[in-house]
């Protein structure tokens, strides 16, 4: 693979394509990109101390709340370059790559490679929180949109794209549960996340990171914070739509990271 | 006698003559203390399993909403449809199929049931209705809450009141039965169970129920004496005043309508899923295709005969915000009439699909 290297480089600056093409045909490696693709690693937190499931917390509102499930999906992603256009990763409609389901209670979900870009400088980063609306009205999924997930309502088909339930006193239902789902079509959201200090670098031997920073705090606060009181239990699409415009601002670049990709066999 | 004749004595002959090997075959595979019934059956089935399962789309008919493509049939991705749908094990307690509320000689409604009745002798809300031509329905369940075929399972197996299971669940316990992991493999090519899989096998035998036989299509296809002149009589009537909903040749128009049963329902019908005032009380206008085998009747099952149906539509529509117009004060019928519209909706029974074997629970 090492050998390879060299004249694929040559070719990506545009010379010398037909001996990439006969290259890559003999070395088995295709045309997959050199690069190693960028990892997204969120960060969950609770107005800046880590965030924990089963742990007290006062929320902007001044209500306890006590988080006993937190799971979202991120889908969609592309990242801009540096003049303006975007890279989109090519989607398969067979396949569930490209979608993550977050969970809190497996830090290993918090962490995961965006799919490979090609080499160059990106100044952003878009992604849905949740699922699209075809693949909502698809059929059958595997993989991270597998309904065994539980995150599949089968009472009125859709995905839910955010669930998030708990304990508070502030709650009237027995065992003062809260119970907060969205799902359905219309209730995906898309965050934008500009890379503001530097930019994003694609190359090869490099491994780029980007650390976001999900404050669920953040979920809860706004103009208007939110009153587990009044609003404990919301299971369907149409009364979700206040939750949804908050996941939005969950979102936030805390930095980028580049370090020198482990050397790969 | 002609050479053609001949030919023809000859194939009649080889034919019997395979009969008889099978006949022993089967008889031999059955053992000594077999009954003869039970042999006769294992015959009627191996013959009937090798009509290979197929979707296909009846002439002059729309073009199918599901796909196959996705999903081609096979004889074996069928198959494991057809044990799934039979099998008691996607339900908590291994005591409820999808069988246990679509019966096959109901046209795969529950007959005599007006709600469905689940696990655990629980009651639900709302009537099974006959599974067929699923495939060109743009939505699932009275209330079109589901989006698509493949996923419609998942409901009655997560329903607390029909089979109150987890997919999660079902797929671990089938992943420990050797004989699904061979069904699964042979169905796709490669060794697994996942949701997925087991989805797409159910799409493949409900998808399939295809009900296009009754003496209605024949009459349609050119066959005049398949109906008799009352029931001719009738389908004039149902084309005026029925028909607008109840659209051919899948006669429905898959719309979403309240018609008239009560003046202050208690189902919220259609308006659970959209959440729009405008849709309180509306239901899917049913198939009316083998309406003489689904008894009993509407989204509640509070009717039990089709003679009370037409009375409703005649003598009993009640207004309410919702009412569909076409409806409004009801559907003038004299006595003659509703005769004819309910001999009429007799002759929508598809008697070959009620007693296609290859729908039927396999023997194993
Ligand atoms: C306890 C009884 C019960 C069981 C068990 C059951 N169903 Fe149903 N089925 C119903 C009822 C009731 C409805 C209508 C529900 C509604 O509209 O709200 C229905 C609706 C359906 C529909 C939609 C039909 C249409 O015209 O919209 C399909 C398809 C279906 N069931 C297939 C299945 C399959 C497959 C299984 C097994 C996994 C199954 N059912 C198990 C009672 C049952
Ligand atoms: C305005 C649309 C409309 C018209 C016109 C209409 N129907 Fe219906 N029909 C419906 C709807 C909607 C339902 C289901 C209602 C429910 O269950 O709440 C239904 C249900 C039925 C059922 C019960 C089917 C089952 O499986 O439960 C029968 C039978 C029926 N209609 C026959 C007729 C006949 C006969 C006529 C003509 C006299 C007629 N309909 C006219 C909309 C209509």
């Amino acid at each position: 693979m090492h050998a390879l290297s060299f004249p694929v480089r040559l070719a990506a600056a545009g010379s010398l394509a037909m001996a990439a093409v006969l290259l890559a045909g003999c070395g088995g490696g295709g045309s997959a990109p050199a690069a190693p693709a960028p990892v997204l690693e969120l960060d969950q937190v609770w107005a800046g101390k880590p965030f924990a499931l089963n742990e007290a917390v006062t929320t902007p509102a001044g209500e306890e709340f006590t988080a006993t499930r937190l799971r979202y999906y991120l889908s969609g992603f592309r990242l801009r370059r540096a003049d303006g256009t975007w890279f989109e990763p090519k989607t398969d409609a067979q396949s569930s790559e490209g979608y993550v389901l977050v969970d809190a209670a497996e830090p290993a979900s918090a962490k995961f490679a965006l799919p490979a870009a090609p080499v160059g400088e990106y100044s952003g980063l878009e992604f849905r929180v949740g699922v699209d609306d075809p693949r909502n009205n698809a059929g059958a999924q595997t993989g991270a949109l597998d309904p065994a997930k539980g995150m599949f309502w089968t009472w009125t088909t859709g995905y839910i794209h955010f669930k998030l339930e708990g304990r508070s006193p502030a709650s009237p239902e027995p065992e003062q549960r809260v119970t907060l789902h969205v799902g359905g079509d219309g209730l995906s959201r898309t965050v934008y996340l500009l890379f503001a200090t530097k930019p994003l670098k694609v190359a090869e031997g490099l491994q780029p990171t980007i650390h976001v920073v999900v404050d669920v705090a953040s979920f809860f606060g706004g103009e208007v914070p939110l009153k587990l009181a009044d609003t404990h239990t919301v299971m369907d699409g149409p009364h979700a739509v206040p939750l949804a415009d908050r996941y939005v601002g969950l979102f936030r670049v805390d930095h980028l990271h580049h370090e020198p990709a482990a050397a790969r066999p | 006698m002609s050479v053609r004749g001949i030919v023809a004595g000859v194939r009649v002959w080889i034919a019997g003559a395979l009969v008889a090997a099978l006949l022993v075959a089967v008889l031999a595979g059955t053992g000594a203390r077999a009954s003869i019934g039970n042999a006769r059956d294992r015959l009627i089935e191996t013959v009937e399993s090798w009509r290979a399962p197929s979707f296909a789309v009846p002439a002059g008919w729309p073009k199918p909403v599901y796909d196959f493509s996705g999903n081609p049939v096979t004889r074996a991705g069928f198959a494991l449809g057809r044990r799934l749908f039979y099998d008691p094990q996607l339900s908590r307690d291994g005591s409820t199929s999808c069988a246990s509320c679509h019966q096959q000689f109901a046209a795969f409604a529950h007959y005599d049931h007006p709600v469905s009745h689940g696990i655990r002798n629980q009651n639900g809300t709302r009537n099974a209705p006959g599974l067929f031509n699923l495939a060109w329905q743009p939505a699932l369940m009275w209330d079109g809450s589901v989006h698509h075929l493949e996923v419609q399972p998942l409901a009655p197996i997560s329903n607390p009141v029909e089979m109150d299971e987890s997919i999660e669940h079902v797929v671990a316990k089938l992943s420990a039965d050797d004989t699904y992991k061979k069904d699964f493999a042979a169905a796709f090519g490669s060794p697994g169970i996942d949701s997925q899989r087991l989805l797409k096998a159910m799409t493949q035998f409900v998808g399939t129920m295809v009900s296009a036989g009754s003496r209605y299509d024949r009459y349609t296809r050119g066959e005049p004496d398949a109906l008799t002149a009352t029931e001719r009589d009738g389908l004039a009537l149902f084309r005026a005043r029925c028909a607008s909903c109840h659209a051919e040749p899948l006669l429905t128009d898959f719309s979403y309508r309240n018609n008239g049963l009560d003046a202050a329902p208690r189902d919220r019908g259609r308006e659970t899923v959209t959440a729009k005032e405008g849709d309180f009380a509306r239901f899917r206008v049913p198939s009316l295709r083998n309406v003489a085998l689904t008894p009993p009747y509407m989204h509640d099952g509070r009717y039990d005969t089709l003679e009370q149906v037409v009375d409703h539509y005649a003598d009993t529509v009640q207004p309410s915000p919702t009412l569909d117009p076409q409806l409004a004060g009801g559907v003038t019928l004299d006595a003659a009439q509703r005769a004819a519209l309910v001999a009429f909706l007799k002759s929508l029974s598809d008697e070959r699909f009620v007693h296609d074997r290859r729908y039927a629970e396999a023997r194993r």
